[in-house]
Formats: structure tokens, sequence, C-alpha cells
């Protein structure tokens, strides 16, 4: 499937939806644009794939109110915008197209918000069933590195680079583009990958050698991971058959960050089964380590325990690991950073935390 | 020391010396100190108050003789004084009358009627004779001519303030253009500063009279100003009702009383009230016995300690045995079988069995003998000898049961033993034997048994306690059959009358009637807002009669919003009484208190803070009818608060406002819809062509989606090769009949449908009225020859909800 015939389809696929508008009216009909209800009480796990995808609860977009109707004005626009720029072969940036809603001639169809233009971004690929980096619209670059004894070539603007992402880069690492679909695996020395939540921590790791003694792919999510992030993550355990896992705080919104590598986030179910790795693996801070570690810690705030308690009605963390540790966490109401490990000295997380987990996971 | 009592005995003759300044003093004279009281406090508003009187009662006089009210006033200068002309087209007066109707002071025809009417008390218009009088030293000059006449009777008169006697300067027949009326000219001190005031009461008379015409000439006004009538129909005509018993005072009674020709009270009230009969007089009568004779108490028979036959037979001789033995007997079983028996039933009984003995064995029981089988029986009945060794007493156990049955559960029985004795003991002392009391007494004796048992036996004996207890006596306490005295022995007992009164107002009696009063009807005081105010929206309501003071009363109140009304500021405020606009001291009236303490907000009208007379375009009027309207003052500028009155006002005003909500949300459901209709009808046509663009196609009609989003009635026309084709879709949820008239200029052939075709000058009518159900359509159509135009209305359905296209 080459890039050309994917803009082709993405195309086709916007058209179509436009041309579906035009039939609503022609027809007598209220336009309107049916979406999955994208809410936590709306996700399902499909057994086929392993991913949490959306429900059959449907919420749609129609005319019939001047909200709904202004929504589709914007809609339509957008559509326009963007078969134009796959027809010139450009590519824009989702803040961009917030601000390029300005220039539209019909302020009716200017966006109020960034939330607003990526929320219809979202929609339009729910729809068309095209990814956004098919419509080449990227975002605002994460920043999330790679380091770790990989050779890959990537398609670049300005033509092919291969590059070894522990060699061949500093010590900020490779930095993963938008679109990781132009990567190209090319050899590997990898035993696992450790994807790490906080720039801190992935620091400390590459200070102490972790990624060369462990030939460890470290992965630096920095937050919540980027789609881009997520889906080359997914792409390394698909295509190099890699273990991976992901070291975060002990913190609600840490399980978080780990849910959407592994289970896929609500807003982009649509598209879990490109992005989420199933297989991945939580090596903590887990509340037990809180308690066997005996690791400094802060209390945990009433959003925290309301976080909590969302995640215990949420499906994807309907688990006995994730009840245990949930519930161990409300009953001793701590939490801890990654970063507490340092209390033990600088080394103790890369010479005694990490290789115990690691073991007792059987990934070493 | 000299005593000032010795002065002044020296002095002979200090309270002759005194008399000589005391002297009677005129009616007239008293209101020429006391102007303000009639609304003559300043010549501004003197001349609206002498407007006022003079406008009320022509509108009085004509209305009452079956004329149609055709009104003139004029105001004129002259000179450093007013000159104030009324005309109306009345049924005159005649010559002997007039000087008393415009010279005297408390002289009218509807002082002593109950009947609605404007004028009340016959002062207005005289006062304003004997204002002009005083302020100018012009006699008032009248022209009046009666509908027989050949001519017109004219006066020249003041009023002679010592007398209260009307003066007459000039007098002579003349002519007059009009056949029928009466006209007063008065000259006054004034000016013009009320003139908004003035205008105000002519405009709101109007309102409330919308059968009048009134015309309006002053100064200030380059062009008259003049009320056309709203309507032919004069106000219905009001009978005089008598008094209602709940609406007379002592004072009216007792000359009542004194006047009457009846010589029973049954007879009295049944004759000279409203509302009594037969039944209700009788009413009237026990509850006026009770008050004057008092209540006997009934006691039940003892089945202990009693030998009633024994003590009828030793009271009964030389009457013989057989007949003495049944006579006994049975007064015994009669009185066994009864559950209580008070003093006079026992007398009836005995009287019945004397009569039934003598029948069946010829032996006579004259009254002395009764009389002692009687105080017998009732002896034994009642036995009461606390103060003998072994005494009876039959007396404590009877009440004893009513106290305990009367208090609460919680009382000990000593406390109730205790107070059932001293009720007892008391009841037992009292003189005569037959327990008779009034409720007041009853009250006394009680309370006086509840004290004791309080300070000797230390318990609490409540409020509640007591009077649980005085009620439960006055229930087994009869009504007494004897005849209440004469209307004659009333009227001369102050007391006695005043009893009659109690018992008059404390019996339930049928509201009065209302035909004494003349609602404008919900149905005119909407006629005439819209006559007086270009509004968008009128409401009204008439509430039924109501009484207060035993003088009938009704409601009315209209509200008009909207149109060309100014939405800046505090709504209007109009109050009438008796169908006259009360000009001044609004604040002061009990129509604005009641309007002040309604939440508008709530009928949405803005108010701020919530209450107080709320905002926005909107005129709000009351009208209070009554045979009797309780002004604050003679000036009759403001309605006394009278909770029975406010209570009606403010049902009436919801009542209407409660239209106006309706009315104002239908309004604003319609705002936002066509709001909506605006948004839509500019974002949807920019989408059709931007997916016409994208999807490089033909732009599409949108008509439908448009019709369907806004639940409209949708009218499309298609002219396809001469052939013209109506269709009406209905989109929304409840079924339309929009009635469809088109104008064609060619004639309409092979017409194909419901519909009709009228020709008119080359014109064609084409008319159409589909009834279409939700969801549905329907479609007529027809054939033109060549080139037609077309025009089409749509009426049965409001413009947001449709959707032309056509």
């Amino acid at each position: 499937m080459s890039t050309q015939t994917n803009e082709e389809r993405a195309r086709e696929q916007l058209i179509d939806l436009a041309a579906e508008f035009y039939d609503q009216f022609a027809g007598g009909q209220i336009p309107e644009m049916t979406l999955p209800t994208r809410t936590k009480s709306n996700i399902e796990y499909d057994k086929d794939s392993g991913v949490w995808v959306y429900g059959d609860r449907t919420s749609s977009r129609s005319a019939n109110s001047v909200r709904g109707a202004r929504k589709l004005l914007k809609a339509v626009y957008t559509i326009e915008f963007l078969a134009q720029q796959l027809d010139e072969d450009r590519s824009s940036t989702l803040r961009e197209l917030y601000y390029l809603s300005e220039s539209w001639d019909n302020t009716e169809a200017h966006f109020s918000d960034q939330d607003e233009s990526n929320q219809l971004i979202e929609d339009l690929e729910i729809v068309s069933g095209v990814t956004r980096e098919d419509f080449h619209m990227r975002p605002e670059e994460s920043g999330a590195t790679l380091m770790g004894p990989l050779q890959i070539r990537e398609q670049t603007r300005r033509g092919e680079r291969e590059i070894h992402c522990q060699e061949d880069v500093g010590e900020g690492g490779y930095q993963i583009p938008n679109n990781p679909d132009t990567i190209e695996f090319l050899d590997n020395d990898i035993d696992f990958v450790l994807c790490v939540e906080t720039g801190g921590m992935r620091d400390r790791l590459i200070e102490n050698g972790f990624d060369e003694q462990y030939n460890c792919l470290v992965v630096h999510l920095k937050g919540q991971p980027a789609r881009a992030t997520r889906r080359i993550i997914k792409r390394l355990h698909d295509e190099l058959d890699l273990p991976v896992t992901v070291f975060c705080d002990g913190d609600p919104w840490s399980y978080r960050i780990y849910g959407s590598v592994a289970y896929g986030s609500i807003k982009s179910a649509h598209l879990s089964e490109y992005l989420a790795t199933p297989e991945a693996e939580y090596i903590g801070i887990q509340p037990q380590d809180i308690v066997d570690y005996d690791l400094p810690t802060d209390p945990l705030a009433d959003s925290d325990i309301n976080a909590l308690e969302s995640e215990l009605t949420d499906p994807r963390y309907q688990t006995d690991y994730w009840e245990e540790q949930i519930e161990l966490q409300l009953d001793i109401g701590k939490k801890a950073e990654q970063q507490a490990l340092a209390a033990r000295g600088l080394d103790f997380v890369t010479e005694t935390y990490l290789p115990e987990r690691l073991d007792s996971m059987d990934v070493i | 020391m000299t005593s000032f009592q010795a002065e002044l005995g020296a002095d002979e003759g200090i309270a002759e010396e005194l008399a000589k300044g005391q002297r009677e003093i005129s009616i007239a004279e008293f209101f020429e100190k006391n102007k303000h009281m009639l609304g003559f406090d300043s010549g501004a508003r003197g001349l609206v108050t002498a407007v006022k009187e003079a406008v009320d009662n022509a509108l009085d006089a004509t209305e009452e003789a079956g004329f149609r009210p055709d009104i003139y006033v004029e105001i004129a200068e002259v000179g450093d004084y007013y000159r104030l002309i009324i005309e109306d087209n009345g049924p005159g007066i005649t010559k002997e009358q007039l000087p008393k109707v415009f010279g005297k002071l408390l002289y009218g025809s509807r002082f002593h009627a109950r009947e609605q009417s404007r004028g009340q008390q016959g002062i207005g218009i005289s006062a304003a004779v004997l204002y002009s009088q005083l302020t100018s030293g012009k006699p008032a000059k009248i022209t009046s001519r009666t509908q027989e006449a050949e001519q017109a009777e004219y006066f020249e008169l003041i009023i002679d303030t010592d007398t209260n006697e009307p003066e007459i300067r000039a007098s002579e027949s003349t002519t007059w253009d009009r056949t029928h009326g009466t006209r007063i000219e008065l000259e006054m001190e004034a000016n013009m500063r009320a003139r908004q005031q003035l205008h105000d009461y002519i405009k709101h008379t109007a309102v409330v009279n919308p059968h009048a015409r009134i015309e309006l000439r002053e100064p200030g006004l380059d062009e008259p100003l003049k009320f056309e009538r709203g309507t032919d129909q004069l106000p219905a005509e009001t009978s005089e009702i008598r008094p209602h018993p709940h609406g007379v005072e002592l004072g009216t009674l007792l000359k009542m009383l004194a006047a009457t020709e009846s010589y029973s009270i049954s007879g009295f009230l049944q004759e000279e009230f409203t509302r009594v009969g037969k039944k209700t007089a009788s009413k009237v009568l026990d509850a006026f016995r009770d008050r004057h004779y008092g209540r006997e108490v009934s006691w039940p028979t003892p089945s202990l300690d009693v030998d009633i036959e024994a003590a009828v037979t030793e009271a009964v001789s030389n009457k013989g045995a057989d007949a003495t033995a049944s006579f006994a007997s049975e007064v015994e079983s009669v009185l066994a079988s009864r559950e209580r028996t008070a003093r006079f039933e026992l007398r009836e009984i005995v009287d019945n069995v004397a009569e039934s003995v003598a029948a069946d064995t010829g032996r006579t029981f004259g009254s002395t003998v009764r009389e002692k089988a009687v105080d017998a029986a009732w002896g034994e009945l009642t036995a009461f000898e606390p103060d003998a060794e072994d005494g009876r007493d039959h007396l404590t156990p009877a009440i004893y049961t009513l106290v305990d049955e009367a208090t609460s559960t919680r009382k000990d029985d000593a406390t109730v033993q205790a107070l059932a004795e001293r009720i007892a003991r008391r009841l037992g002392n009292r003189e005569g034997a037959a327990f008779r009391l009034t409720h007041t007494e009853l009250e006394g004796l009680v309370d006086d048994a509840a004290d004791a048992t309080v300070e000797y036996d230390d318990v609490t004996v409540g409020d509640t306690a007591r009077e649980n207890i005085i009620e439960a006596l006055w229930k087994v306490s009869r009504t007494v059959p004897d005849d209440p005295p004469k209307v004659r022995e009333i009227a001369d007992s102050r007391d006695t009358a005043s009893e009659l009164l109690e018992a008059m107002r404390e019996t339930n009696i049928l509201a009065p009637p209302t035909d004494c009063l003349s609602p404008i009807t919900a149905e005119l005081v909407e006629a005439g807002l819209k006559k007086e105010y270009d509004a968008d929206f009128y409401a009204a309501a008439t509430r039924d009669a109501d009484v207060h003071g035993g003088d009938p009363f009704i409601v009315e109140a209209g509200i008009a919003y909207g149109g060309e009304l100014t939405s800046e500021g505090k709504v209007d405020l109009l109050r009438f009484a008796n169908r006259v606009p009360l000009v001044y001291q609004q604040g002061a009236c009990a129509i604005t208190d009641v309007v002040k303490g309604i939440g508008w907000r709530n009928y949405r009208l803005d108010q701020p803070g919530g209450s107080g007379i709320p905002n926005g375009p909107a005129v709000i009027m009351v009208h209070v009818a009554s045979t009797n309207v309780p002004f604050t003052s003679e000036s009759k500028d403001a309605l006394a608060n009278i909770p029975a009155i406010e209570d009606e006002i403010e049902l009436a005003i919801r009542e209407a406002a409660r239209e106006l909500k309706s009315y104002l949300n239908k309004q604003r459901s319609l705002q936002k819809r066509q709001q909506k209709q605006d948004v839509l009808s500019r974002i949807l046509p920019e989408m059709a062509d931007k997916v016409a663009e994208v999807t490089g196609r033909e732009r599409p009609n949108i008509e439908g989606a448009m019709g369907r989003i806004m639940n409209n009635l949708c009218i499309d026309r298609e002219v396809d090769d001469g052939t013209v084709t109506l269709s009406v879709e209905n989109y929304s949820d409840r079924s339309e009949t929009p009635e469809i008239t088109e104008i064609v200029s060619v004639e309409p052939q092979d017409l194909n449908g419901d519909a009709t075709v009228v020709d008119l000058d080359g014109e064609w009518y084409v008319q159409w009225s589909p009834a279409v159900s939700a969801g549905e359509e329907s479609e007529i159509s027809y054939s033109v020859d060549g080139e037609a135009d077309f025009e089409i209305t749509v009426d049965g359905i409001e413009d947001e909800k449709l959707t032309l296209n056509a």
C-alpha cells in the first residue's frame, strides 16, 4: 500500500462524506453525521484484536439545531480544505487548521478553539475510516524520543536517512517523527522495549548506561504519549516481536498512560487496532512497590482518589491485577514518583529495582 | 387661698357664657373648612375633582335613563379663573329637584340604596358648586331639559353655607339644542398643573365605559380629545337590594327595628333583609334564643339510686291508684328510654303522658299536678344532695363522663373527678332547677371551676381543655322553645338588639344577590382596553361576586401588552371603583398593594427585586364594583385594605396574567424559532453551496430539509410545461389547515384537487385550505395557457412556521 493510494483513498472518503450530505439535502432530509459515542461507558473489549474499541452507542451531529448545523458547516469547510491539501500534497498541523479557519470567508465556519478543530478531525477520521496522518494532518511535535540499539531508515521530505538510534544520535536520542509509518526498521539488537514516563528517569537510565547494559530500547513517552509514540511502540512489538514494558510514576494518571499504550485511549478508540499494544506490561511504580520498597510518598489528593475510583469503573482496568493494585493504593492513601527510587541512591533504579521487576516479569 | 371652684361659682354663668359661642355648624360650613376631604385641596386638583364629580353624575344619570352617554367637557380660561362646562344627554332634572341636586350637600338618590353606582353620598357635585362659589364668587349656571319639556330651564344658584340650602339667583326658560340633558357651568380659581391627571381621568373613564362617547376641550389642546364608543351595549341595569344580615351595624338594626311594620322577629328578618327566608329566619331565631334565654343542660337518666315512678306517684294525689300508677310508670319508662333530657323536654313528656293517660282512664291531670310531677321527676333525675349524709349526686357522674371525653387522656382521673365535682356543684347551686345558661355564663362557670381546681389541686387545666369542656357541655345543652321577644321589646332594648345582631352574624346566610352589581364584563374590559391602547395582546377576567360586610362586590382585571405601549419604565396601573377611575393616591390603594405583591417574573414581566410594580410595555387595569366601595377617605381616591377584596383582586389579576404568560411564552418560543430559522437559513445554504462545490454538483434544494428542521409547513410550487403543482408538506407534529389563496393572471384550467376558483375581473382566485396531518403531504394542480403570474397568500398559520417556496 503506497502513500499515493493512501492519499487518494483519503480524498475519496472525504468527498464521499460531502456527497452524503448532498444527498441528504437533495432528499429533503436533515443532514447529519452519526458517530460512536466517545465516552468510557461506550468502549468495549474486542476479543479478536485484544484492544478496546467503541461500542454500539452512537450520537449524531445533526443540522437540526443551530449548534449541530454550525458543526456540520465547519465539517464541510474542513473537508474542502483537507481535500485540497491532499491534492497539493501538502500537510499542516492541527493548530494550523485552527488558525486557517480564520481565513475562511464564512465567519460561521470559524473554529472557536483548538479543541473544536481537533475534535472535528477525530470525527472525520471515525466517519471516513481514514487516519489523520493520511489527511496529512499532524499534531505539534510531541518531542518523544528513542534510544537504543536500533537501525532505521526514515523517509523524510528531504530524502532517505539511515540512522542508528544509539550511535548516530546525541544524548537526546532519536526523535520520533509525526508519521512513524515513514520509518523502516533495518536492524536491531534489542531485547526489550522500556517506555519511560518522565524525562528525569529517562536521563537517569541513559546516564547509567541501562540501554547498553541490557540491550534495551528506551522510549521516552513525555507524559501521555502522542499517537506517533504509541504507533511506533505498536510497530516495534508487532514487527520486531519485542516485549514492551512501561515504567511510570505510581499514581492514577500514570496508570492512564500505561492504559493508553496498552489498551488504547477513549478518544481514539477507533484507532486502537492501529495504536494499542495489548501485550505491553506495567513495571511500576506499583502501589505494591510503595509498600515493598518503603518509598517516600505524597498523600493522595481528592482528585487522585476520584481518578482511582473512576478507573475502578473503567472497563479497561477491570482486571484482577489492576483492581488489586488500585484498591491497595486507595487503602494506603499514598502515591510515589519514579524519582522516589533515588531515596535509595542514584543507581538503585538501574541496579536493583528494574532488574528485580524485569526478572519477576520474565522479561530478562 | 381662694379656691378656683369658688371663683367659678362666683362668676355665675360661665357655662352660659360658653354656651353663647356654641352653635350648630352647617354641613356646608364644615366642608368649606375641610375642602381636602372632598378632593379640593388645591386649584389643580380642584379642577380635576370638579370634572370627575360632574362626569360621574352625568354617566350615572344617562345610564339610569337608558341612554348611551354622550358627554362634553370644556375647560376655558376666563381672566384669572377657569370656566368648566359639562354637558350630558341624560334625562334632565325637574325644575323642583334641580336646585337641591346642585345646591345642597348630602342630597341624593344614592345614599340609601344598596346598588352599584358611581356617586354615593350626594356630596360631589354640590361640593364642586360650593368650591366654585368660594373661589370665584360666581354662581353655578345650570341648564337642564327633561325629555318631554318644550324648553330648557336655566338657573343660577349658590349654596347658602349657613343653612345648606340652595339660593336661586336667576331662573328662566331658555332654548337648548340638546333634546334632553343637563349642562353645568362653574367658574373657579384653578390651574392646569394637573393636566396629565385630567387626561388620564377622561381616558380611563373611556376605557371602563366603552358605551360612552366623551369629548374634552381644554386650553392646552389644539384639537378636542374625542373618545368614541366601543360598544352600543349599555351596562346591565342594576336593581336595589335589601341589606344583608351580615352587613348591618347595631345602630342601623335599631333604626330598622323601630321603623318596621313587622310584629315578630321572624317576619322582620324575612321582610327587611335579603337572603332570609323562613328557614334562615328560624336558624337566626335559635341562635338568638341561645343568647337571650340561654340553653338548658340536658341530663342522662341515672340507673342507680333513682326511682322516678315512686317520686311521681308521691307527687300525684287524688287521681286514683290506677291512673296514678300508669301515669308514673309511663313517665319513668319514657325517661329511661331517652339518652338525655332537658327540663323543658321533661315538661313536654309529662304533658304528653298526662294527655294519653287522661284519654285511657278519663282522669284529667291539671297543670298543678303536672307541675308537681315534673318537679318530682326532675328531682330524681338530677338529684344533688352533696351536703346530706349519704346524699345522692347524679350530676357529678354525668359531668364526669363529659369532662373525661373532652379532655386529653393524659389528665389523671383525680383531676377529672375534681373538675366534674366542681362543675356539678356550681351547676347544682344555681338558682332555678332548669340549668339554663347562656354560652357566656357557661364559660364563666367552667372557668371558675377550672381555676379552683388549679388552685386547690395543684394541677393544670389549659385553655384547650377548658374550651373542649365548654363545648361538650354546650353540645348537650338544648335550645329552649320559649317565644322570642317581639320586635317592639327588642327595639327598646339595646342589649337584646345586640344579641339579635350577634345571632344574625353567626348564622350562615347565603351571599347577597349580585344583580345589584354591574360589572363591565371581561369582554368589554378587553374592548375598552383595545379602544384606547394600541397593544399586541389583551386579556381580561371577571371574578364571581363575593361579599364583604354584607355588601357584594365583583373584581375585574384586564391587561394589555406590547404594541405601541412604551416599554420604558413601569407598567401603567389603572384603578377603577364602580367604573370611576381613581387618579390620585395610587400608593395608598389596596389595588396597588396587591399588584406590588404579585411575583410578576412568574408571568414573564420584568420586576426588579421580585416585588413592586413591574416594568414593561403593559397596562394593568383593575375594577372593583360594589354596593359600598370601601374607600380610604371621602375624596374616593384609594381603596382601603380589606382582605376579602384584596384576595379577589389578586385572583382576578392572576387570571388575566396567566393568559399574558402563555402569550409571552408563545411569543418567546416563536422568537426563538425565528432566531433559529434566521441562523439556519444563513448556515444551511452555505453548507449546501460548499457540498455542491466539493462534490462538483449543482446546488441542492434545501427547502425540504429546512422545513423539516423547523417543523414547518412547506408550500412549494412547481411549474412544468404549463402545469402548476402546489404542494403542502407538513413537517410539524400536529395537523395544520393553511388557508391558501393564490391570484393567477390567467384562467386556471383542469383544476385537480380540493380547491375552488373564483373569477374576479380578469384575475382568478384559487382558494384551497387542505387539512394536512403531521408528516403528510397534500397537492393540487391546474394548467395555465402560456405565461402566468402567481401571487400567493397563506393564512391560518404563524409566519414563523411557514416555509413558502411558491
